[in-house]
């Protein structure tokens, strides 16, 4: 598949917050109750299109486990996005935010935009953090943020699509060096590089390797 | 990202009753087929043949190299080599195995090489096999019982001492896990009181381990360990061994891990004996023996090996196949004279080798998505083309 843009996302967050699921749900459009272990990291990838630019997400889901961060931190380099999760249920995996968000700047590029997912909005009757704290986080730290849920589908497709969103307009702002592969990003065969923002249409032929 | 198929009779009530019948229970498993194997055209005449000669034919049949090429005809080769029911290899393995652990003193290097093709899942053959191939049981018969005695009062001091006092935090974190390990099997997960007792003994285990490793505590993916240990362990027809299963396989486990700890621990994850070199390992072993397929995964498509084999390594590829299959995968780790890291490593390798077809005309995303989920796979055979590479590694 051709693509104008490839960009390269991580998950990451607490254990048991529903990374893989949301990726599941992303790429499968369908929902495991009770997941697997992530061991490590699992990749997925799927295409998009903002603004009619067809655009590859590839996706890296981390482990959450505090044991794997060394592992977790090699993945943040090259990462043009960032899924940022916690479970609205369980209060500790809002604490620890601030941590996850501490490793983001350290490792990943400045540019990396970074949405913040309360998961599991479908258990609002077991909520334990509020909207609003999601909302004054975000705002606080410069992330986007929204409520979603992967097993009802609620916002997921938007989490990922907004987080495109975003990268594409710091692309056509020049934030990002695409020709640097350090930004997460990958100019598609056929597009004409650099930061310009006009629809030239030189749509990509043929994908990358990556295709 | 459904990576195991449980087989229907995995999850056989028959299982989970504690009173069933033993013969019942043999024969549910006889109509069965397990994922153990040999090729049907072995079955008529290897009854009573020894173990020497059906090697030999086996060996005689296939070359790694060609199965290496003939790897995209890998549909048909698995037929060629389809478990059809206990076949009569198992059988006589089967005898062979149960002589050997009859003895009053057991031969070590007989039973690891009859153990090392596959143990037959029956009447506890597997359960007293892993015991003894991981040193739990003495190799002489007539220590069993005090031995058992003393192992058991141990833990069940373990217990008393170590389960009293709660450290919330890691508590909440195995209960967590180890409700999700297998939770397609009923034997591991669901309501029924059974999945919950067996759920206890997991967590019991591995709050104990955590408490008396400060320095690894608990580590996500343990829980894949412990899972086969304890299934295997449990399932023991001998009750009174079924009711120790949980003191069992602590120490199993701990035997186990001694020989993977460093992979857990985060402080050694660049040194040489942490997981970053043993996945280098591989990649040297691959590189060694098909260098075409590692030029091409690394360099050409730039597939670090860490993407797929940190799983395949740390879990010790209990994530990778369906739960029968990485038993009988975990009988060859087991009783490998080599002992488990490189029998592993070779195991990984020749599954990289296995789908070089694929891999060769595939791309970054789909050879990742393809090592990520790695297809149903003939174990026997894949064993078999792991002890090549043993074979060519020696000249």
């Amino acid at each position: 598949m051709s693509y104008d843009y490839l960009f390269k996302y991580i998950i990451i967050g607490d254990t048991g917050v529903g990374k893989s699921c949301l990726l599941l749900q992303f790429t499968d459009k369908r929902f495991q109750p009770v997941h697997d272990l992530t061991i490590g990291v699992e990749f997925g990838a799927r295409m998009v299109t903002i603004d009619s630019r067809p655009i590859k997400l590839q996706i890296w889901d981390t482990a959450g486990q505090e044991s794997f961060r060394s592992i977790t931190r090699s993945y943040y380099r090259g990462a043009a996005g960032a899924l940022l999760v916690y479970d609205i249920t369980r209060r500790e995996t809002f604490n620890h935010l601030a941590s996850w968000l501490e490793d983001a700047r350290q490792h990943a590029n400045p540019n990396m935009s970074i949405m913040l997912i309360g998961n599991k909005s479908d258990l609002a009757h077991r909520r334990a953090v509020s909207k609003e704290e999601g909302e004054q986080f975000a705002k606080e730290n410069g992330l986007l943020f929204l409520e979603a849920s992967a097993r009802t589908a609620q916002n997921v497709e938007e989490a990922f699509i907004k987080t495109a969103a975003k990268i594409l307009q710091n692309i056509q702002e020049g934030v990002f060096d695409v020709s640097n592969e350090s930004s997460g990003i990958k100019v598609g065969y056929g597009r004409p590089q650099g930061p310009s923002g006009a629809r030239d249409g030189a749509v990509a032929q043929r994908g990358g390797c990556c295709g | 990202m459904v990576k195991k198929r449980v087989p229907e009779w995995l999850n056989s009530s028959l299982w989970s009753s504690s009173t069933s019948n033993e013969d019942d229970r043999r024969l549910s498993v006889a109509v069965q087929p397990p994922s153990s194997s040999t090729t049907t055209s072995q079955q008529s005449n290897n009854n009573n043949h020894n173990h020497n000669h059906i090697h030999t034919s086996k060996e005689a049949e296939v070359v790694v190299e060609a199965e290496a090429e003939a790897e995209a005809e890998a549909e048909t080769e698995i037929e060629t080599h389809a478990p059809a029911g206990p076949s009569a290899e198992d059988i006589s393995r089967q005898a062979q195995l149960l002589s050997e652990i009859s003895k009053k003193v057991v031969n070590m290097r007989e039973l690891r090489r009859i153990a090392s093709q596959g143990i037959p899942d029956t009447a506890g053959i597997r359960s007293t096999v892993w015991k003894l191939l991981l040193g739990y049981l003495p190799l002489d018969r007539s220590l069993w019982p005090s031995e058992m005695a003393k192992k058991r009062s141990q833990y069940k001091q373990f217990k008393d001492e170590l389960l009293m006092n709660p450290d919330t935090e890691i508590i909440e974190q195995i209960d967590r896990d180890v409700k999700r390990t297998h939770p397609d099997m009923h034997f591991f997960s669901g309501d029924l009181p059974f999945a919950k007792s067996n759920q206890e003994a997991l967590k019991n285990i591995l709050i104990i381990f955590a408490k008396l490793n400060p320095g690894i505590r608990y580590v996500q993916g343990m829980n894949e360990i412990l899972a086969p240990l304890f299934y295997v362990f449990r399932n023991d027809p001998d009750e009174e061994y079924a009711a120790s299963a949980e003191a069992d396989t602590f120490f199993c486990f701990v035997e186990l891990l001694s020989g993977f700890r460093d992979h857990f621990c985060q402080q050694l994850d660049n040194s040489v004996v942490g997981i970053r070199s043993t996945i280098t390992k591989l990649s040297q072993l691959l590189k060694e023996h098909d260098e075409e397929l590692w030029r091409h995964l690394e360099v050409t498509t730039k597939v670090n090996p860490q993407f797929y084999a940190f799983r395949w390594i740390t879990l010790l590829l209990t994530q990778e196949f369906n739960f029968a299959d990485s038993l009988h995968i975990w009988d060859t780790l087991l009783s490998d004279l080599d002992g488990p890291l490189e029998t592993l490593l070779r195991v990984c390798c020749a599954m990289l080798i296995l789908i070089r077809r694929r891999l060769l005309a595939g791309d970054f995303t789909s050879n990742l998505k393809l090592l990520q989920n790695y297809p149903p796979t003939n174990i026997s055979h894949l064993l078999y083309v792991a002890n090549k590479l043993r074979v060519q590694s020696l000249g």
